[in-house]
Order: C-alpha cells, then structure tokens, then sequence
C-alpha cells in the first residue's frame, strides 16, 4: 500500500482528502495542531483505515525534518505528497501588515517548499512519485480584499510548475488543484450561523453550478492527480469550481 | 437525476483510431456500453466487446447525430457522456491553404463537435446530468508551422467549451476539454516518421510522447465522480511540455 503525506489534515479539504485517500492509500495526516489532527487519524483507524496523525509548522524547516525523521521512523516511505496546508486572510492591501503577509506568504507558499523539498530525495531515488499542492481560483485570478491570499496561490502555482519541470526527469509530478468556493472552516471564518446562509445562498448564486463545493469535490481532484490515472499530467491545475473561471 | 433501469452508456465521436479509439474500449472494458461513432470503424472491426456498437457518423451531419440519439434512448440506452474526437490535420503551409481544406477543417474539428454536443444536451437536460469531453489540442495555444487551419479549430474549441459549460451548468451538465501533447496515434503518424515522432520526447520535461491511454485516463476523470465540480476546465495531458 501506498504512503501519502497530507499537510493541514487536521480539518476542512485535508481531513476530507485523508478520508477519500485512505480507502486506498495509507494516509499520514500532518497538521500544526496535534490533538485536532490526532482527532480525524483516530476516527479513520477506527473505520479500519491505515491512518497516521503527526505534528508539524510547516513554516520552519527544524519542525519539517523532524517530521519527516518520525515518519521516516514509525512509518516508511512517502509514494506521494498533498501539501495542502494553508490560512485565510481577508484583507485590502492597504489594511494588511507586513507581518499579516509574512504569515500567509509563509505557511502557503514556503510550507509548500519546505514540505515538498523534505519528500523529493526518497522521491528521487526510487525515480517515482507525485505531489499536489493547494492552489486556488486566485492562482490565476486577482481578488479583492484578498492580495496576501491570492499572491499566496499564484506563487504556489508557479512553485508547482517549476518543480514539474526540474523533477520530471526523475519520473516526479507536480499538480495544483485550485478549487472555487468549498464550504470549509476557512469560508465560514468569521460569520455567524445566519449569515453564513445567506452569504452561502448568495454566493452559490454565482457559480454557474449553482452550488459551492464540498471538500469532497476537492479529494476527488487530488485523488486523480495523485494516481497513476495522471501518469501524463504534470506542471497543471486542474479547478473544481463550479465552472466560475474558465481559462 | 440518473434513470438507473436504463443502460449506462457513452458516446465516442472518432472513434475508429487514435484516442477515440482508445477511449471507447477502455469504456467497454468497464463494462459501460460505447455508441462509437466515425466514418469507418477502422480498429472497431477487429475489436471483440459486446459494449461496443458501431454507427457510420459523418459529425458534419447533425440530423443523423440527433437521430442516433432518440434511437438509443428509445432503446434503453442512458447517455451519460460524450466525447468528441473526430478530427482531421492535413498539414498545408499557410499560404498554400486553399478554401475547401480550411473549410473541411473547420466544419469536421469545430463545427462537427458543435452539432454532436448539440445532439446529446436535449437528452442530457431531460435527466439533469451528464458530461461532455471535448478535444482541444497543445497546438490552440502554441500554433503549429503549416497548421494554422487547425490550431484555428482547437482555439475555437476551447471557446465553445468553455461557453457551454456556462450555459449548460444550471442542467447539472458539465463540459470540458483535453488538450493532448504530441500523442502516438495516427494523426501525427501521417506526417512523422516512427523515429521523428518518438524525437519529440527529448523536449519533453516526464521524457515520453503521450500514449492515446493517457488521454483516455483523462475522459475517464472528466466523465467519472471524482471531477463532479470541474466544469469549463481544460486539461493539458502533455508531460509537462507547456507549462503556461
């Protein structure tokens, strides 16, 4: 059975890709905190799935490498990797601080360096493996209010194609999948139960779907892009979104 | 939602070579019945599946398209998906392109699958659910020496594509593209050596041209439950050949 890394496991599009990994995959859930993310391995062992729970900051390399010596340790080998942890910020750029870009600068984008760079050199020497990272619609798209975030995603997508091009040789894919509104924590963030209704009305109104999407729309993408039915696809983003950006 | 007493089919426009080819018995190999549709069955003929069914399709040819249909829906059939690969490439320099080859380009490549997306959305509105594969190419967005006749069409798809899937999402029906790099199939093969067209690896980031399997991999993503939320999005099945 396959090994695959998930960072931000702990709850939202991580916890749900674990779930639908899991089914196939043995599944390392990586997250920074450790009870929440100890929470969902636990239930998915108890559904007698082969699921690991591990602590990490993804932002700091120390924390990085002992993460990979654990997993290294009690684990084995990691097949593949869904970096995918990440923070909201929703703010104009005149509003946000230097050090308000630092954190969501830090954890998407050097989270995703540091995490993919920890898993490439076992990758390397079997010439096999697969990563995806979390990109976003505003990997390729502006948004208001939310330059930190969308500077974040278009930097991890440019990450993902670079890694693509200096991997590829060793038989190593990288992918971004770049999901539209999913109903996550990280969308309800800061709104109560009845505005959230009716911001989520409002906003499936939208999307030429008519729906937002679930995480489970999500791990269905990563799932595709982690496996061997993309063996050809590597450097792409593939967006489960509704249909609210074609390009 | 989906009728389940009828039978789960697929519709393959192309389907006598290459990735159309491919498509339809990597369908049938799972059991889900292909309506293959081409001018000549090419490789069909020799193909042993009780879930393929051959139909001489011109797609030029709207009328019969939509004929095909309501014959398979009246016949039990439930089409879930089309996929549109038929296709010409006469490769002609430009200023040597005449009239009737741009036309024949034009009509076969963007047109034809205008009318068989056509053809399947009254039926796919009906139920509420199904998904359109279109094939687009890398050369829509690169351009091709002696090909703008069809780089032309493969644009023109992906603009097609990308407004039906606007207008069709409401009706749970969702549309999509594949864009293949070089790929081994008869298409390149009439204008390549063997050696000429395997060369093409070298430019390649994975180091291969892309099998007619990969992109078939691709249709069975974009028609299947785990791209449920893709809709308007084209995939670039090429290795990681043009990363833009």
């Amino acid at each position: 059975m396959k090994t695959v890394l998930i960072t931000g496991a702990g709850s939202g599009i991580g916890a749900a890709t674990a779930r639908q990994l899991s089914r196939s995959w043995r599944v390392v859930l990586a997250d920074r905190d450790r009870d929440r993310v100890e929470t969902v391995a636990e239930a998915l062992r108890a559904e007698g799935h082969a699921a690991t729970a591990v602590a990490v900051d993804v932002t700091l390399a120390a924390s990085v490498t002992e993460m990979m010596r654990q997993i290294s340790r009690d684990i084995g080998l990691i097949h593949s990797l869904f970096s995918n942890a990440g923070i909201g910020l929703d703010r104009t750029v005149e509003e946000t601080t230097p050090a308000q870009w630092r954190a969501v600068l830090d954890v998407h984008v050097k989270g995703a360096f540091l995490t993919t760079k920890a898993v490439l050199p076992q990758m390397m020497e079997r010439r096999s493996g697969s990563i995806v990272m979390m990109g976003s619609d505003y990997s390729v798209k502006g948004m208001k209010a939310g330059a930190a975030y969308a500077a974040a995603k278009s930097a991890i997508y440019s990450l993902a194609k670079s890694v693509a091009m200096e991997f590829a040789a060793f038989n190593i894919r990288c992918n971004c999948v770049g999901p539209g509104p999913i109903e996550t924590p990280l969308l309800r963030a800061g709104r109560d139960d009845q505005h959230w209704e009716e911001w989520k009305a409002r906003r499936a109104a939208q999307v030429p779907m008519g729906r937002l999407g679930t995480p489970e729309d999500v791990a269905g993408v990563v799932e595709f892009l982690l496996g061997d039915d993309s063996a050809y696809i590597t450097g792409q983003i593939i967006h489960p979104n509704g249909g609210q950006i074609s390009w | 939602m989906a009728d389940e007493s009828k039978r789960p089919t697929i519709i393959v426009t192309g389907a006598g070579s290459g990735i159309g080819y491919e498509t339809a018995i990597s369908f049938a190999a799972r059991e889900v019945h292909v309506l293959c549709w081409d001018v000549d069955p090419g490789r069909l003929a020799a193909a042993q599946s009780r879930h393929l069914a051959f139909d001489e399709v011109d797609v030029r040819d709207g009328t019969r398209m939509l004929e095909l249909v309501e014959k398979a829906e009246g016949a039990g059939h439930r089409i879930d998906g089309l996929v549109c690969c038929a296709a010409i490439f006469r490769r002609v320099p430009f200023l040597q392109l005449d009239e009737e080859t741009f036309d024949a380009h034009m009509a076969i490549n963007l047109e034809g699958t205008f009318l068989a997306c056509q053809a399947v959305l009254p039926v796919m509105r009906r139920r509420r659910a199904g998904s359109i594969v279109v094939f687009s190419s890398s050369i829509a967005r690169s351009g091709s020496t002696a090909g703008g006749h069809y780089a032309a069409t493969k644009g023109g798809l992906l603009g097609l594509m990308r407004s039906l899937a606007l207008e069709v999402a409401a009706d749970g029906i969702r549309v999509n593209a594949i864009s293949p790099g070089v790929t081994d199939t008869p298409q390149p093969r009439g204008h390549s050596t063997e050696e000429q067209l395997y060369a093409k690896a070298k430019d390649i980031p994975l180091g291969r041209i892309g099998a007619a399997r990969d992109m078939a991999q691709a249709v069975e993503f974009l028609l299947g439950p785990l791209s449920g939320y893709v809709t308007g999005q084209d995939i670039r099945v090429n290795g990681g050949s043009q990363l833009i």
